[in-house]
């Protein structure tokens, strides 16, 4: 396939597995320079990293001293950041009150805090450039709630809140930040949710495409082309905004 | 898995649009972009619009519409986007709105909305394919002082779009609005408050929207934006976040 225009460098987060994986394949074949994070390193990360002839920069994203060096790394090697897509996740689904505090906390540290430390570590390389793009993978959770996932749907709504301020701040500078709020996606997350509830994993598909009114799943794909049009030529006046590709879930009353 | 996931290429896929307000503005913008981008276009407006085919007519006019689209949708073999950009707007108290004057843009903004998605929809259910895109205003969504008439009929599309959206939902048809916030069209006047200093200075971008960047988001939400149903996307430069 003949190779699009160079598009700049896109930091992608949690890109070893579902929605990360299809996230960086989509941008490497817009032109994106892909540089792939994930923690650990997996054989998901590796793939990825072989098939986007990405840089793996493996490490945690709920460390700040973690982040600064991932992305002084990318930027040591590829040039500055034009785009980051905050795409990794710490999910434990448990009753409120049964959840340890320290698992409640830790899907906030990784979530929020954590996409808090890469923006920081970000945007003065983009102010370098005269601009970029701010893509944050936030969740429906955070618009609507979510039963049995307290501590997600916090660290989730507070990313919603979290993209709408940068958006308001650096929006002047030419630098764009947005959240895309999935509902439920066709990826190994599934299984998760599946073992969660003790169920199986058809029986966790059947229960999701029962309340999402268009009655599938979304695939990684279409999640993937939300994030290129976001990072793309005809988006630079959606600023702030919270995309919902859900299916039409958040408006559904089951 | 569901037969109606749309092909991202566009291959095997009947790309023949229906744009209103095809002879200006976002209309005329959105038209282009689309045939630039492989779509056949009907235009639909009270004026010539340059597109495959243009159609003048009123969007008030439910009976003729419907009749339009049915007497050219056999040659183009069938329609699956819709774009209903016609409208206008008007700067006036609200005790000046007369009967007259909130019923003509009740009419033309929510009217023109129905009557041209009942013109298109049987077409897309036959082919269990279909994305309607709505454009509203960022106005619909925070309201305005002195457009009341205008806002109201603005939120009124995006309910309409909501309600109409969930009822779609297990067909292929998608049912979508986009909220612009104020764009660089010959609806904001040289002299138009939205085009002052002091206005832009309120956005977090600092410029007013582009018309290629509302075009921009219909080519999205038609070509790529195969699981949004009853979305509002906003390009409006921050004003509405």
């Amino acid at each position: 396939m003949a190779q699009a225009e160079a598009r700049g460098v896109a930091l992608v987060t949690g890109a070893g597995r579902g929605l990360g994986q299809a996230i960086s394949r989509r941008l490497h074949r817009d032109g994106f320079q892909v540089a792939a994070n994930d923690v650990p390193d997996s054989e998901g990360l590796r793939s990825l990293v072989a098939q986007c002839d990405a840089l793996p920069v493996v490490g945690d994203v709920s460390d700040s001293d973690s982040v600064r060096d991932i992305v002084a790394t990318v930027e040591d090697r590829l040039g500055a950041i034009s785009l980051l897509v905050a795409n990794h996740a710490a999910m434990s689904m448990k009753p409120f009150l049964e959840q340890d505090p320290a698992e409640w906390w830790r899907q906030v540290d990784v979530n929020l805090t954590g996409t808090f430390y890469l923006c920081r570590a970000v945007v003065p390389g983009m102010r370098g450039l005269g601009g970029g793009r701010i893509v944050i993978i936030a969740s429906e959770a955070g618009v609507i709630g979510m039963a049995n996932a307290t501590g997600y749907s916090a660290s989730k709504a507070g990313l919603i809140g979290l993209a709408k301020s940068l958006g308001r701040e650096l929006a002047r500078e030419g630098i764009i930040a947005n959240a895309i709020a999935p509902s439920y996606i066709d990826t190994p997350q599934l299984q998760v949710d599946a073992d969660a509830a003790g169920i199986s994993l058809a029986e966790m598909h059947r229960r999701y495409e029962a309340v999402i009114p268009m009655g599938r799943l979304a695939q990684p794909a279409e999640i993937a082309a939300v994030v290129s049009y976001l990072a793309g030529p005809y988006a630079g006046a959606v600023v702030g905004q919270v995309l919902q590709p859900n299916g039409g879930t958040t408006r559904c009353r089951a | 898995m569901s037969s109606h996931l749309l092909e991202y290429d566009g291959a095997g896929r009947v790309r023949v649009a229906v744009v209103t307000g095809a002879a200006s503005g976002i209309g005329a913008t959105t038209t282009k972009l689309l045939r630039e981008n492989g779509w056949t276009v009907i235009g639909v407006d009270l004026q010539p619009s340059d597109s495959d085919l243009s159609i003048e007519l009123d969007v008030r006019d439910r009976e003729g519409f419907a009749a339009a689209v049915d007497g050219v949708v056999e040659q183009f073999g069938g329609v699956t986007l819709l774009v209903n950009a016609a409208g206008y707007d008007q700067h006036i108290d609200f005790t000046d709105i007369t009967d007259e004057v909130w019923k003509r843009m009740v009419d033309v903004l929510l009217g023109g909305t129905v009557n041209s998605v009942a013109a298109v929809l049987p077409h897309m259910l036959r082919a269990n394919d279909g994305c309607v895109i709505a454009i509203a205003s960022e106005l619909g969504l925070m309201g305005c002082e002195y457009y009341v008439h205008y806002a109201s009929a603005k939120a009124a599309v995006i309910g309409f779009v909501k309600a109409l959206s969930l009822e779609m939902a297990q067909t292929g048809v998608r049912v979508n609005a986009i909220a612009p916030g104020s764009t660089d069209t010959p609806l904001l006047p040289a002299d138009s408050e939205w085009r002052t200093d002091a206005y832009v200075h309120t956005l977090p971008l600092r410029r007013i929207v582009d018309p290629l960047e509302i075009a921009g988001a219909a080519l999205f939400l038609a070509d790529e934006g195969s699981y949004f149903n009853g979305e509002v996307l906003s390009p409006n430069a921050g004003a509405v976040i």
